[in-house]
């Protein structure tokens, strides 16, 4: 008692003098006979898609006499409140995540449940999804995670208008990207948009100019625990190419005070103030929201530009492979949660995701691309998802937490010149370790 | 002198028992709200800050490590600065403008009063909702730099550590000031007016009024209004959150936000807990500074004598 105690005390303590709410209290034995009877908790991160989620947890329910309870909790608190209910009596049978560093620290405290004998029981489990996203919630050679939403690759948007009147295509190599940036330069248009204040849209050139020089294996390495090869000749390359296209002016002066969050990059394109801008999948239904027409005809959209002489392939993508679900190591009815988890590659899945918007990673998606809102476009990104031979999550998200904000203070003091290749290095160097 | 207390009483308390004043159990639910609110978690905090706890299994101790690791943090240390000398910023910027207006508003015409109550409509809004505001404001493409390059240049207000601590500052300043201007506002109102009559009479004019009885009539006001903008100060954190997020770089990272960082994106409650703590010391120590420098604990009337 007196430990659970203790702990008890010490997060009262955090959450009182941090001054936010807790949910944790937790009294009595853990484990799987605390839970309650006949039922499995799913947690979900509260948006627009947990429609999906409630019609999926409806239709298990109909067969089932374990029913599914979907708690949504409101997005911005999801990962606190995740991390402070996860190791109590409180905590859900399966969870929402992002998979990777997200949900290392609970592999690492022997919280999650491997889903080998899952799979062993139903091989569709992993066979059904595609290879390069289901990878990304496989710690250590054990899948922990089933794909439970849509794929985010992250492509080079163009406005159509804008490269006709410069009389550009969209650029296929890095070479070609370079001259674009000078011919849009001459017509007084920022070549590209970048909403560096949120820092993370900084990051996505970062992950695709590593990947293109260097290949996905640097990245890896630097995560598996050998920071040296932040300081590799390919490493030093990759930056020399992004501060090459910083110093030509590809993204203006000003993109440290510009955010995409409040729509202010995708207004620089959406105007012709811009011609380009590396953005997540969602970019689409961005600009659609606020001008269907002119999304229609003008938002071109690619696969990142190839670099010649890298070794990264140039189908390699990067991005949110996709959202997870994970099962907690002492949930009461896993059998149950396997035949939960065997809706996540369901026609009816498929059918509803794509229905909202959401592009999922099954194999059965393809067949039911033409339902989608907009089949041109769900296309183009299935493809690129199918096709890739390496899918990188984003590396705020491969690390674990601790490692997000000195990450993202690096990588924008690099793009904004207050710290040189050395700089950023030394800082990726220190980045706390992954195990 | 009404309120003074009488003279010359060998045993107050036992005249204080028999008015009936209230005794110790009438201050027991506000100690006890306090001491479990406040005080316990005070000292949770301290025990944290010497663990390693990411809030998953239990709190591990490690001695000091988490505080050698806070003195050899630059990050730390400029934290520091940077919450100093946005709170000085703010005292000196938001002062001036607020005993003016106050003082201002204090006079009884009645374009004054509707124009006063104008002024404090930014006191009615959320430190989040300002932020929201002057963000978009900004926005160097679509916003007010765009219309003033002469003024704002490329507009990359957020992308220098000056111009982003100016903008903390200036947002900071249209939202407290109104509160600071009610505040002076009330005072200046108690000043009697024959005091002013009879500066007329010995032929002093405005300017000569205002240094020579407003405002050593408002200095009490003046350190209740400063110690209310040191605490503010030193305590802000939504308007960096939403505005700068602590960037550029660390550049805005002050030591509330710093804490914020540790505790709420990287899970590493030790070390944010000793954050904490050097807050809490140093807060309490420049409030005790200042109530000793100002007089403020045995402070009196300035109307002795009128």
């Amino acid at each position: 008692m007196n430990t659970r105690t203790r702990k008890s005390l010490t997060a009262a303590a955090v959450a009182s003098a941090l001054v936010l709410p807790l949910a944790a209290c937790s009294s009595g034995d853990s484990g799987g006979s605390s839970r309650p009877e006949n039922e499995i908790h799913v947690m979900v991160y509260g948006d627009a898609t947990n429609k999906v989620e409630q019609q999926m947890v409806d239709t298990f329910n109909k067969t089932s006499d374990v029913k599914v309870v979907l708690d949504t909790i409101p997005g911005a608190d999801y990962q606190q409140k995740l991390q402070t209910i996860i190791d109590t009596n409180a905590a859900p049978d399966v969870f929402f995540n992002w998979g990777g560093g997200s949900i290392e620290p609970f592999v690492d405290a022997d919280l999650l449940l491997p889903l080998d004998d899952f799979i062993a029981e139903d091989p569709q489990l992993q066979d059904a999804f595609l290879p390069a996203v289901f990878n990304s919630a496989v710690i250590d050679g054990t899948p922990y995670g089933i794909p439970m939403r849509g794929t985010q690759p992250v492509m080079l948007f163009h406005n159509k208008q804008v490269l006709a009147d410069a009389g550009i295509e969209a650029p296929q190599t890095w070479d070609e990207l370079l001259a674009a940036v000078e011919t849009l330069k001459a017509q007084g248009v920022t070549p590209i948009a970048l909403g560096g204040a949120d820092q993370w849209p900084t990051l996505m050139w970062y992950q695709y100019a590593f990947d293109r020089v260097a290949g996905p294996e640097l990245f890896e390495k630097a995560l598996a625990g050998e920071p040296d090869v932040w300081d590799s000749a390919e490493s030093h390359e990759a930056l020399d190419k992004l501060s090459a296209l910083i110093d030509a002016g590809a993204f203006g002066t000003n993109f440290d005070s510009v955010k995409f969050t409040d729509g202010g990059s995708p207004a620089l394109l959406r105007t012709g103030k811009a011609a380009f801008e590396l953005m997540g999948s969602w970019n689409y239904s961005t600009h659609y929201d606020v001008d269907p027409a002119w999304t229609d005809a003008n938002l071109g959209y690619t696969a990142f530009p190839a670099v010649d002489g890298g070794k990264g392939d140039a189908a390699n993508i990067t991005g949110n492979t996709n959202n997870f679900y994970s099962v907690l190591a002492d949930t009461r009815y896993p059998d149950a949660v396997r035949d939960f988890l065997t809706l996540m590659y369901s026609d009816e899945f498929v059918e509803a995701q794509l229905a909202i918007g959401n592009l999922p990673t099954t194999t059965n998606t393809e067949q039911f691309l033409d339902q989608a809102a907009s089949p041109e476009y769900a296309a183009f990104q299935f493809d690129l998802v199918k096709d890739a031979p390496h899918f990188q999550m984003s590396w705020d998200q491969a690390f674990p937490p601790a490692a997000g904000t000195p990450l993202k203070i690096a990588v924008q003091q690099f793009f904004s010149g207050q710290i040189d290749a050395d700089g950023f290095i030394a800082a990726m160097k220190s980045l706390p370790a992954s195990r | 002198m009404t309120t003074r207390a009488p003279q010359g009483r060998t045993r107050p308390g036992a005249a204080d028992l028999q008015v009936g004043r209230p005794g110790v159990v009438w201050a027991l639910p506000a100690a006890l709200f306090f001491g479990l609110f406040a005080l316990l978690p005070m000292v949770l905090v301290l025990v944290l800050s010497f663990t390693q706890w990411s809030g998953l299994g239990s709190p591990e101790f490690v001695g000091t490590e988490n505080w050698s690791r806070l003195l050899d943090d630059p990050v730390m240390l400029k934290s520091i600065g940077l919450s100093l000398v946005l709170t000085a910023l703010g005292v000196v910027t938001q002062t001036p403008v607020a005993m003016l207006l106050g003082v201002w508003a204090a006079g009884h015409q009645w374009n004054r009063a509707v124009l006063s109550a104008i002024f404090f409509v930014p006191l009615l809004l959320s430190a989040a909702a300002v932020s929201v505001l002057w963000r978009a404001v900004l926005d160097p493409n679509f916003g007010v730099p765009a219309q003033m390059e002469w003024l704002f240049g490329d507009g990359n207000l957020f992308g220098n550590q000056s111009t982003a601590i100016a903008v903390l500052v200036f947002v900071s300043l249209w939202q407290f000031t109104p509160l600071h201007a009610l505040i002076y506002q009330g005072a200046a109102k108690a000043v009697p007016p024959m005091l002013y009559e009879a500066a007329e009479i010995d032929g002093a004019g405005r300017v000569r009024s205002f240094f020579a009885i407003t405002l050593p009539q408002l200095r009490n006001t003046m350190i209740t209004s400063v110690i209310l903008m040191v605490v503010g100060g030193l305590t802000t954190f939504d308007t960096v959150l939403i505005l700068t997020n602590g960037g550029p770089g660390t550049d805005t990272t002050i030591t509330a936000f710093y804490m914020y960082q540790k505790a709420f994106r990287g899970f590493d409650f030790g070390l944010a807990s000793a954050i904490a703590v050097v807050l809490v010391v140093a807060a309490t120590a420049i409030s005790l500074v200042m109530v000793r420098l100002s007089g403020y604990d045995k402070m009196r009337s300035e109307l002795e004598g009128v």
